[in-house]
């Protein structure tokens, strides 16, 4: 079975500016997706659309055969818990532990105990192993702002794997983060994924390295889809034409990157990022 | 041409300046003139409070003091358990009233309104409202604390709230947290040093409020003082005026210190 | 009413200890802060039988109070008017003289640091005594009227404002400052020159919030006779005409939040600019 599918996805913003355009594909388990673009393009609306942090205009979004766009208030808290999301800003609650930071990704999974922060022992012992996994075994009880960047980013890859999900989002996990940290990040992040079979969608802005560890990618320009192919297959011309399809159109192209909201410009804070 | 502009920007802003000190002047000289205000009779009212101040009011009579101490601590007690309980309901509704994690904007508007009355009638009008339902004495005094408190923390609260990271309010959201777990484990970490900021803040207003509410009939040390100048008793006046000195300075010693140490 | 800043301003001293470290004794404070909390409710002994019954007479008060009567809303008004009058002269004589005085209190300025502890403690006796008791002192020494209210707003705003003028003025880059005296240039002319232009601005917010709050104060020091509005309440609730005192009260509410409003929007603008 296909694990997501996204048909026809669009995305007008309310102050009228069209982030996506109409956008299809689908991912199969373990796939490793390397989604890429000018700032502006639309890769941060897409992932956030696919787990409905953000609420398409239209279009249809199915998760391992569910209906992710109609899906009700526990539905998509179930969705959710199964796609772990990575972010630029590495998004920790930076005021507690680096542990706790691992067990809000059992939230999904918790009532009332959760919003205590009562967590099971053998959530607790999970995380303290996942923590391990991404070296900070020594690192669990301090702070997350005690960290340095690549650090933390390693924590966010723990939250989401503590999820246990099918499918992880990652926008941007390295574009905060300096040459070797990023290395480190990306690293883990590709390892980890093959070795839980987990499958992975992944914006980037440096196409280096989406060669580099992508099994599939898709290029994304003023939120359609311009490519979609192996890394083989994105030639030089290719990459040319998704960063600079707009050399002809002069000064249209320079206007594609203002309005649509990227995650490179700070979050979406829309209505729709507001808690719901 | 930018000079031009630049020129002209100055001019604007300086003939705004100059006319805003003119409109200031004006009122000014209206207000004088409307309560009677002449700068002898602000030299006659400094001279004179100063006469009472130091030849009325001194020296405090010490030996009132063992008699003070009760309403003293009743002060601060009241003071106390307003801020505590204040902050607890404050937490909750702001939580509602906060752009960022109010559940719906009609609530939000709501509670904005009714915190805003709350916080707008002045400590004293509650306690005179409340003194005419609940009779002289403590309780008065700590409902009418109460009710203040819970009107500027509500606004306080909301507008910490509101400055609050919302990426890490999204990263719970993407793991599928409920909306409790999100309020529990992501905003109130990143909430709770401006919630003790302002509570600690809260409890120094409350202390200085509280002298107030006891002239009114809320007990504590402002119900001594009011009695003590109504039988011209000032030396006894004095002295609980010392003690009320004593209170707010060291509470806000006390916060100050706390403050450094969490925040 | 609400001094937004002061906390920022107050909490930001720096420190030292480690960031875990902090969250402990947050801990620790709130285990101590419960426990007074206990204490306090043990020994304030608070009636609470009489809690549900004041609470239904409470509610009897309160539909008295319906509909308001604004029968006397002349006689209001000007003693509204009165409130507002108290509260701008109070207020701009507090500026005047906790101007002057801020100069000789901050201290990368003061030229002696005798007078500027000086007046700083003096500052903070005057800041820690309620506005409404320096009301009762000067309507013993003056005798009633709008006077007493007048000098009772200055007093308190003097005492706040000193402090946190001097506040705003200590916030002035230390190398201006020095930039200016290794021209040679008196200590007049630094204040004039290189101290008080960067500060004005945060000063005038200063300002906006003293007369927020000083409006707030002067409509309650009719209470105890210094004139204004508090007045006209007072005399409401005590011959329980509660109708009337309920037009009173409401007048009072939109004065006090028409500033509020007012100053919200000063400050968002100060904001944007800053």
């Amino acid at each position: 079975m296909t694990l997501l599918q996204v048909e026809n996805l669009k995305k007008v913003y309310a102050d009228g500016t069209a982030a996506l355009g109409g956008i299809d594909f689908k991912v199969e388990a373990g796939e490793f997706i390397a989604v890429i673009g000018p700032s502006g393009a639309g890769k941060s609306t897409l992932l956030r659309c696919l787990n409905q942090m953000v609420g398409p205009t239209s279009g249809k979004v199915i998760f391992q055969g569910a209906d992710t766009i109609n899906a009700g208030n526990r539905k998509l808290r179930q969705i959710r818990r199964e796609m772990g999301m990575i972010f630029q800003g590495f998004n920790l609650v930076e005021r507690v532990s680096v542990l706790t930071n691992v067990l809000h990704g059992r939230l999904g999974y918790m009532s009332w105990r959760g919003a205590l922060g009562l967590y099971s022992k053998s959530d607790i012992q999970e995380a303290t192993r996942l923590l391990e996994r991404v070296g900070l075994g020594e690192q669990i009880h301090k702070r997350a702002d005690e960290l340095s960047g690549g650090q933390q980013q390693r924590v966010g890859i723990a939250r989401a794997l503590a999820q246990k999900p099918k499918l992880i989002l990652a926008d941007e996990p390295i574009a905060s983060l300096d040459p070797a940290a990023s290395e480190v990040v990306m690293n883990s992040l590709y390892t980890f994924c093959k070795e839980d079979g987990i499958a992975c969608l992944c914006n980037l802005h440096q196409v280096d390295m989406a060669k580099k560890y992508a099994t599939r990618i898709i290029g994304i320009y003023k939120g359609t889809k311009v490519f979609d192919g192996t890394p083989e297959q994105l030639t030089d011309e290719m990459i040319e034409l998704i960063y600079n399809q707009n050399k002809g159109g002069g000064a249209d192209g320079l206007s594609a990157g203002e309005g649509v909201n990227d995650s490179s410009r700070g979050l979406p804070v829309q209505k729709e990022t507001v808690l719901a | 041409m930018k000079g031009e502009q630049l020129q002209r920007v100055r001019r604007t802003k300086r003939n705004q300046l100059l006319l805003f000190l003119i409109i200031l002047a004006v009122l000014t000289i209206w207000s004088a003139v409307g309560t009677d205000f002449t700068p002898g009779a602000l030299w006659g009212g400094i001279g004179d409070g100063a006469r009472f101040l130091f030849v009325d009011l001194m020296p405090p009579n010490v030996s009132e003091f063992p008699g003070l101490i009760q309403p003293a601590l009743d002060t601060i007690y009241m003071s106390f358990v307003a801020m505590v309980i204040g902050s607890v309901i404050a937490g909750l509704l702001s939580i509602f009233a906060a752009a960022t994690t109010s559940p719906h904007p009609a609530l939000q508007i709501g509670l904005r309104a009714f915190s805003a009355m709350f916080r707008n009638i002045p400590v004293i009008i509650w306690t005179i409202l409340l003194v005419a339902s609940f009779g002289l004495g403590k309780l008065v005094g700590t409902l009418s604390l109460l009710i203040v408190s819970i009107g500027m923390l509500v606004r306080c609260y909301a507008e910490s709230l509101e400055e609050i990271d919302m990426g890490q309010i999204e990263a719970l959201r993407s793991t599928g947290a409920s909306y409790w777990q999100i309020i529990t484990q992501a905003v109130l970490p990143q909430f709770m040093p401006s919630l003790v900021g302002w509570s600690l803040y809260n409890l120094e207003i409350n202390v200085r409020a509280s002298t107030i509410v006891g002239m009114v009939g809320g007990g504590g040390l402002g119900f001594t003082i009011q009695s003590g100048m109504k039988l011209f008793q000032y030396k006894e006046v004095s002295m609980a005026v010392l003690l009320v000195l004593c209170i707010v300075l060291v509470t806000e010693f006390m916060t100050n210190r706390i403050r450094e140490r969490i925040i | 009413m609400v001094n937004l800043s002061k906390v920022n301003i107050r909490g930001a001293k720096p420190n030292r200890a480690s960031k875990s470290k902090n969250n402990r004794s947050l801990k620790m404070y709130g285990v101590i802060g419960g426990l007074f909390f206990i204490f306090s409710l043990i020994q304030l002994q608070l009636d609470y039988s009489r809690l549900l019954p004041g609470i239904l007479k409470f509610g009897k008060t309160a539909l008295l109070m319906f509909p308001p009567d604004a029968s006397e809303w002349t006689h209001v008004l000007l003693a509204a008017v009165e409130s507002v009058q108290v509260a701008i002269l109070g207020t701009v004589l507090g500026i005047i003289l906790a101007f002057f005085l801020a100069f000789l209190a901050a201290d990368n300025i003061a030229p002696n640091r005798v007078i500027s502890w000086l007046i700083r403690s003096l500052a903070s006796l005057l800041r820690a005594i309620p506005t409404l008791i320096w009301a009762l002192i000067f309507i013993v020494a003056v005798g009633m009227g709008p006077l007493p209210g007048v000098l009772a707003i200055t007093v308190g705003a003097v005492g706040s404002l000193i402090k946190v003028f001097a506040q705003s003025l200590e916030e002035v880059d230390e190398g201006v400052i020095e930039a200016l005296r290794s021209t040679g240039a008196s200590w007049l002319q630094i204040v004039l020159q290189g101290v008080l232009p960067v500060a004005l601005s945060a000063l005038f917010a200063w300002c906006v919030m003293r007369f927020e709050g000083d409006l707030a104060e002067s409509t309650i020091l009719g209470a105890v006779g210094a004139g204004g509005i508090g007045y006209e309440l007072s005399h409401a609730m005590r011959s329980y005409q509660f109708d009337q005192a309920l037009f009173v009260g409401f007048v009072i509410f939109m004065m006090v939040f028409s500033v509020e409003l007012v100053s919200n929007r000063l400050k968002l603008k100060m904001r944007k600019r800053a």
